[in-house]
């Protein structure tokens, strides 16, 4: 045994210590370095996410006031953000709902259901739309629901098109969450007589739920963020939308329209402080993911040893 | 049923063979299993055993790509006919896997599954629930932290709920594939001892690579060598006696 593998290693105390010999200095010294450049890179990611905080906290936190958010006033005029936020909130609502309903029904057909060929296409096509420049997703929303569908430039082309361009991320984390699920155990639900649907709900789920509710809220931190699916589609109102063809505004637009205009004007103090609520949002969606992620994997701890 | 009660086998498999794409994983098997019986399967590591006992309640369907022929009946019916569902095979014949198999829910509610998705009436469930745990011989154990999460309790405690959810359903079939390799002595013991009870009451098939353990539990032998059924009989024959060669080598091989 000794033979083949070389030299027996040391059994003595100084099988314990830093190896002398230049490669093992090397390595070691190596492994220290590591070890110095691994801190310098975090923070090499973290700089301009701070500085990116920073620049736009200063010039939107002096003037945001609870006046500011909940005021309903025009916000072409006054600095007043309560039209844009609750529009938006109805947006995020119904595009999540839709982007929700399509990515869960594509992503369990793709796990569960359909032959191993239309599920593979399935997964390409969601991989070229993740992909695709959303810029592109808007022209086509464009096309498709303002024109081809007659929706005019309205808040449900805008809503069906962020709905769209959320939707491949859905289905990418539900169709992952289903087929990772470990297969004896998949197997020991069909073994005690489970029906494929019974399978899904009962034992499926609660194991691919916290996956699947990462996804969709990494989906809706995505689409809050996102200015050509909406732009494209909508035309900006002043009020919130009462009714599916009407205008209406998407916070991301404020800033779109606003970061260019003079400092002082209103329209960029409100594309600071539109910013400064996107990257909130976004943040605590990130963090929500999280904590969801490691509550579930606690309780789940066990099932994959 | 009215093969049983006449004495016969309650499965009776006859020229099974199942075909990968460009090989052939199980060849022409025939192969009874009597009434209040446990048969152990044996065979190297590779010969076909786990295929053996999937095609048994027709799990091996849901790996793709496998073709099933030959027939298997069931009380004298064929389980592969068209016009028999799988589900209903299944909560027939149950099974227990290499390594446990429990879900993220409570101890209660993991032994209660296959009596749910069967839309049992809760009554029913508790009764059968209480029953199947003791008969697995894990009621002691467990019987004040049935709210419990599964996921919890030790690894063979969690073989033996698995058991238990197999049993819940009263199925006449149970299938057992390795169920005590990732077990220690101790807990393999206990399912040894759970085996010999169940084996009073209905059909048990047990896939195992430990000739010891077919020694202990079981009351016919079959071998298995690279898809082919080689030899089968009583256990003391198979072990002490066997007319083959290939078995003789496996046997004295395991048993040294
Ligand atoms: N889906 C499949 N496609 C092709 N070959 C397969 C498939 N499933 C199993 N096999 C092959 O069939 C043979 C038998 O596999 P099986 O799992 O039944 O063996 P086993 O006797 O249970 O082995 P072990 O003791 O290691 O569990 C193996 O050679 C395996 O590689
Ligand atoms: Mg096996």
């Amino acid at each position: 045994m000794a033979t083949a593998l070389g030299p027996a290693p040391g059994t003595g105390a100084d099988a314990l210590r830093r190896g002398t010999t230049a490669r093992l200095r090397w390595r070691t010294g190596f492994d220290r370095w590591v070890g110095y450049l691994l801190p310098l890179l975090f923070l090499v990611a973290l700089v301009p996410i701070a500085y990116l905080v920073y620049f736009v906290s200063a010039k939107a936190l002096p003037g945001l006031s609870w006046a500011v958010l909940t005021s309903s006033a025009d916000y072409q005029i006054h600095d007043a953000l309560g039209v844009p936020i609750v529009t938006t909130f109805l947006f995020m609502l119904l595009a999540t709902a839709i982007a929700v309903a399509i990515g869960v029904l594509g992503g369990v057909a793709a796990a569960e259901f359909l032959p191993e060929r239309s599920a593979g296409w399935m997964r390409m096509s969601a991989n070229m739309l993740v992909g695709m420049p959303s810029v592109i997703i808007g022209y086509f929303g464009y096309f498709a629901f303002v024109l081809y569908f007659h929706w005019g430039l309205s808040f449900l082309a805008g809503v069906v098109t962020l709905a769209f361009f959320m939707s491949p991320y859905v289905f990418r984390t539900v169709d992952l969450a289903f087929s990772s699920i470990p297969r004896p155990i998949r197997e020991a639900a069909f073994g005690s007589g489970a029906r494929p649907v019974q399978y899904l709900l009962r034992v499926g789920t609660p194991i691919a739920f916290p996956q699947i509710l990462t996804g969709v809220f990494l989906a809706m931190a995505i689409g809050v963020g996102e200015t050509a699916p909406i732009v494209l589609t909508v035309e900006p109102g002043l009020l919130v939308p009462t009714g599916a063809f009407q205008p209406a505004v998407f916070t991301t637009y404020l800033i779109w329209t606003g970061f260019n205009q003079p400092p002082g004007d209103v329209a960029y103090t409100l594309a600071f402080q539109a910013a400064f609520l996107v990257i909130v949002v976004v943040l605590a969606l990130n963090v929500v993911v999280r904590v969801v992620a490691a509550r579930y994997r606690q309780r789940l701890e066990g099932l994959y040893q | 049923m009215s093969a049983a009660l006449d004495g016969g086998p309650v499965l009776q498999v006859r020229g099974l063979t199942v075909r990968a794409e460009r090989r052939t994983l199980l060849d022409r098997i025939d192969l009874d299993f009597p009434a209040r019986s446990l048969t152990a399967v044996i065979g190297a590591s590779g010969c076909g055993k786990t295929t053996f006992v999937r095609t048994l309640n027709r799990m091996v369907e849901l790996t793709p790509g496998l073709t099933v022929s030959g027939s298997i009946r069931y009380h004298g019916q064929d389980i592969y006919d068209r016009g028999v569902d799988p589900v209903l095979v299944r909560r027939r014949i149950g099974m227990v896997f290499q390594r446990p198999t429990v879900f993220p829910m409570s101890v209660f509610e993991n032994a209660a599954f296959g009596l749910r998705v069967a839309h049992e009436p809760e009554a029913e469930i508790d009764r059968s629930v209480t029953d199947a745990l003791a008969r697995a011989g894990l009621w002691d154990e467990v019987k004040d932290e049935l709210d419990r999460p599964a996921l919890a309790l030790s690894g063979g405690q969690q073989q033996r709920l698995c058991i238990a959810r197999a049993l819940a359903v009263h199925p006449s079939v149970l299938l057992l594939d390795e169920p005590t390799s990732a077990l220690d002595p101790i807990a393999t013991q206990r399912v040894e001892t759970t085996m010999r009870h169940l084996k009073e009451e209905l059909v048990l098939i047990l896939v195992t690579h430990n000739v010891g353990q077919a020694a202990r539990v079981s009351d016919r032998v079959a071998f298995l060598s690279a898809g082919r059924l080689i030899e089968q009989g009583p256990t003391a024959e198979m072990l002490e006696r066997p007319r083959d060669p290939l078995t003789q080598q496996f046997v004295s091989g395991r048993f040294a």
